[in-house]
């Protein structure tokens, strides 16, 4: 049972599914680093990001077309979250500060409901799938769905992409200073509303993203981003609120743990792994692997 | 956006306002998002739905139009019994039909032998929904042992050595586990059976099925429900499991619409549990009803939708039998009477021994999708069971 | 020519306190300005009035005779109205260069330029360029205040708010401060308008004072004319300046 190959296909699938998770977490650790609000209805942007991929690969571009789909899905996400930040986030960032908290959590959360409804109410409860014309790869000794491992190699040249931008542009730069001090960036002549926006449409984004690539891997139906939602909030809390190094690397070690807690321990429990996970960095280092202790509000 | 979100939650609550008081309303309480199995409640509602049209349309019953109430559960038994709470007090229904996943029909049959207003669960397939014996708890569905004993029978034909079980950790799950495990020792069949679990809010099998890839099975038995058996398929395809090792699923999940779009690639071959064959003869008002249905979702009714609706003509006829909408009434008219539903066969649910008390079960057939694209009904029948 | 910096009588009322009490003040181009009073006596909420943190109740901002009515703290700041804060509102996890770069994004658009030029006569201004690189979190209170300025001084400003900037700072520093502000003030013709406790610093800076007591403004003239008036005395030094 415990062959040397059954480990390492294990860890391959665990490292894979993990960065895939990590693009959820990015979105929500960055949205929460500027804004300093939880985006609830992240998963229903996941999910969105899934419905776009299908419709575009089914009825429009073709499944070999599925890069041009992912790259238009992510795109439709980021303007959806511009319109959503520009209608339901910013009014609430006019409100007194000590509110703001409950309101973004009452928005989101009626967002979430909302985008769910809308989902079933025009495509129905039914799953499904762009499909794949990717051929089988092999990963050493692993075969692996094509379309897995080109989610995965998108995830990581986002993830890398992302982390250039903020590093080495002027909008990077902006971004960065809001997450330290958002009366500073005012401060220096910064539109925060304006970067607020940005801020909110790449952070959804990056859950459409994720959605678009697990599309068929995942499958497609109204409650998808569930479940891929809870893991980036699981990788929030390992990796450190607002570290994208955390982010990726607590993403694949839930990764791996889950892949390892399901292949030799029990895969009953596949989902409680990550809470153990969770629990034991509360306990240990409360900040999360790399989080940081204080901010200069 | 909020206007339109207003409107929304306007229409929920005009929704929920009780029926009018002359109407007699019947819950259906399914599962219509996941982690159910949305689709396999969806449906059992268009059925049920035409069966209320259909009773109404010949007048109604005791006097009165008929009135369905539907409720979500999402699979999650507190939502359940939370939903049988609101039909039966709120919505004051006189039984409450529908019921998808097992652990939600077992859950509510808990609550419902205090608030005494009958179930009768179409397509929830544990035991312990009947075997308890509960006087509100009826059926109209396979039960596990029927089921596993017909894929007994399947891998016996088959002479499958070694079988892994795929099992999602719910009463349907782990009861289909524990009856297997216990059939192959009870009938001395031999057969090594790997066993791996799984929570059904999971997405992601990989690291299950390179267990099961090791084992080297000859049949790996998928027993999930809802978008978990989509997954598993997918997912056992991409470690080149499928096709390689033959898979069967647990119930007739292969013949809902989708099935083919979503395993347009993986989807031959499949066995599947299925309950209902156009080779079987339908009553009068099940060749009825599945004119109607074909006229409506221009496609041929399933079991789910068949069951939904003879769920809602039983329960007619056995009000139209007790003369009043008293629950002791309509559970005595149940018990005693002969019923007819979508199949040629009378309908009855005797005080019967064991898992077959206020139970009747239809017979199971095990089928295979022989070419891609092919219509459910155009399926190998590969063993047809019935109880004996 | 207008006055670089007007205010006309600004109210401002937080529940029952009269913050602002019909407060104008007017400051010429490239003057150094004092502000003074005892604490409370409204003149922090006069510079978060001038700098659009608040909005004021009644009354009128004016930069160089254009009226900031209605403008956001970023289009102040853009227009060249720029502020330090009493506590430091630096990036911390940023390198100080960024944080110079970070100030600088807003003058982008119509300089055209990366900047770079500035930032570099900036950190020498600062004398933090052995530092460039290090996290502006890593820095101590007194380099924090330097950077602070630096970073003020990024901004295209015209006209320099600073909130007790010599506060809790030691000497060395605060003579470096007030090198800087001479600095800019020659280079640039620059207006300040500073907020201060210490009288021996806005002797030497300022050739004018405005004295806030109770929300209003109390007196207006050179530091040595208001210190001997009697309600000064009263209300704020205590006793008559050396």
């Amino acid at each position: 049972m415990f062959s040397t190959e059954l480990v390492i296909q294990t860890a391959i699938s665990g490292v894979m599914i993990g960065v895939l998770y990590a693009l959820m977490a990015l979105g929500i650790t960055f949205i929460y680093s500027i804004m300093r609000m939880v985006n609830w209805a992240m998963g229903e942007f996941y999910m969105i990001g899934s419905y776009l991929q299908y419709m575009l690969v089914a009825w429009a571009l073709g499944p070999d077309l599925w890069w041009l789909a992912v790259l238009i899905s992510t795109a439709g996400v980021f303007v959806l979250g511009l319109v959503v930040q520009w209608g339901l986030i910013k009014p609430i960032f006019k409100k007194p500060p000590e509110l703001r908290d409950d309101y973004a959590t009452v928005v989101t959360l009626a967002l979430l409901l909302f985008l769910r409804s809308v989902a079933t109410g025009l495509a129905g409860p039914n799953q499904f799938t762009p499909g794949s014309n990717l051929p089988m790869v092999m990963i050493g000794p692993m075969p692996m769905a094509g379309a897995r491992v080109a989610a995965f190699l998108f995830a990581l040249a986002a993830l890398g992409i992302f982390w250039a931008v903020l590093r080495y542009t002027w909008h990077g730069l902006a971004l960065r200073a809001a997450s330290q001090s958002r009366v500073g960036v005012q401060t220096a002549g910064i539109d925060v509303l304006s970067v607020d926006r940005i801020a909110f449409g790449i952070g959804v984004a990056l859950a459409g993203l994720a959605g678009a690539l697990l599309a068929p891997v995942f499958l497609v139906y109204p409650t998808n981003g569930l479940i891929t939602t809870v893991k980036g909030f699981e990788i929030v809390v390992i990796g450190g609120l607002g570290s994208i190094p955390g982010a990726l690397i607590a993403g694949v070690l839930l990764g791996l743990m889950e892949s390892f807690g399901a292949a030799f321990v029990d895969s009953a429990y596949q989902n409680i792994y990550g809470f153990i996970l969770v629990i034991a960095i509360l306990v240990l280092r409360p900040t999360g692997l790399f989080g940081e202790r204080g901010r200069e509000a | 956006m909020r206007k339109f979100g207003i409107l929304l939650a306007a229409g929920l609550v005009a929704a929920s306002v009780a029926a009018q008081a002359q109407d007699i309303g019947i819950g259906l309480d399914i599962p219509l998002s996941a982690p159910g199995d949305a689709s396999g409640g969806q449906l059992i509602r268009r059925g049920a739905e035409i069966g209320i049209d259909t009773v109404n349309a010949a007048g109604g019953v005791l006097g009165k139009k008929l009135k369905l109430f539907v409720t979500d559960s999402q699979s999650t038994p507190q939502l359940g019994v939370a939903n049988y709470r609101r039909l039966v007090s709120e919505d004051k229904v006189v039984a409450v039909t529908g019921m998808f996943h097992s652990s939600v029909a077992i859950a509510i049959n808990e609550v419902a032998k205090e608030m005494g207003v009958p179930t009768l669960a179409v397509q929830a397939s544990a035991s312990d929904i009947t075997a308890k014996h509960y006087d509100i708890a009826f059926r109209t569905h396979a039960v596990d042992p029927v089921r596993v004993a017909a894929w007994m029978e399947f891998i016996k034909k088959k002479g499958f050595k070694r079988v892994s079980i795929m099992a999602e950790t719910t009463d349907y799950g782990i009861g289909l586990t524990d009856e297997t495990i216990a059939q192959n020792k009870s009938g001395n069949f031999g057969i090594e059976i790997q066993k791996i679990t799984f929570d059904n809010k999971a997405t992601d099998f990989s690291a299950q099925l390179l267990q099961v890839k090791a084992f080297k099975p000859d049949l790996v038995l998928n027993i999930a429900v809802g978008t978990p058996v989509d997954l598993i398929m997918d997912q056992a395809t991409t470690i080149g499991l499928l096709p390689t090792v033959p898979m069967l699923i647990s119930y007739d999940a292969p013949t809902r619409p989708q099935y083919w779009q979503l395993h347009a690639k993986n989807g031959e071959g499949i066995y599947f549990i299925a309950y209902y064959s156009p080779k079987a003869p339908l009553s009068d008002i099940g060749k009825t009803f599945a004119a109607t249905y074909k006229e409506k979702y221009k496609e041929d009714p399933v079991y789910g939708a068949l069951n939904g609706f003879g769920g809602v003509m039983i329960i007619t006829e056995a009000l139209k039998a007790a003369g009043n909408t008293d629950p002791k009434a309509l559970i005595k008219a149940l018990e005693t009477g002969t019923f007819k539903s979508w199949p040629d066969a009378p309908v009855t649910f005797p005080r019967a021994d064991g898992v077959y008390w206020h139970n009747w079960v239809p017979p199971v057939l095990i089928v295979q999708y022989t070419k891609p694209n092919q219509d459910w009904k155009e399926a190998d029948v590969v063993v047809t069971y019935s109880k004996k | 020519m207008a006055a670089a910096l007007e205010a006309i009588a600004l109210n401002k009322r937080f529940n029952s306190l009269q913050a602002s009490n019909n407060v104008s003040l007017e400051v010429e181009q490239g003057e150094i300005r004092g502000l003074i009073g005892p604490n409370g006596a409204g003149k922090t909420t006069l510079v978060n009035l001038v700098t659009g943190v608040y909005k004021a109740d009644s009354g009128e901002v004016k930069l160089a005779g254009e009226s900031l009515r209605g403008c956001d703290m970023h289009e102040i700041a853009r227009r060249g109205l720029v502020r330090s804060f009493q506590v430091t509102r630096l990036f911390g996890s940023l390198t100080v260069a960024e944080n110079l770069r970070t100030a600088f994004l807003a003058r982008r658009p119509k300089d055209g330029t990366d900047g770079e030029a500035r930032i570099a006569q900036m950190l020498d201004l600062t004398k933090l360029r052995p530092l460039a690189d290090t996290q502006a979190k890593k820095l101590s209170g007194g380099q924090r205040a330097l950077l602070q300025m630096g970073c003020g001084f990024m901004v295209p400003g015209s006209c320099y708010v600073l909130d007790e900037p010599f506060s809790g700072i030691n000497p060395v520093i605060k003579d470096a401060i007030i090198d800087m502000i001479l600095e800019v003030n020659k280079l640039y013709g620059a207006t300040f308008l500073i907020v201060s406790h210490e009288m021996t610093i806005v002797r030497r800076l300022c050739p004018k004072v405005t004295v806030m007591m109770e929300g209003k403004v109390a007196a207006h003239g050179s530091l040595d004319e208001v210190a001997r008036l009697p309600e000064v005395i009263a209300g704020y030094l205590g006793k008559a300046l050396e």
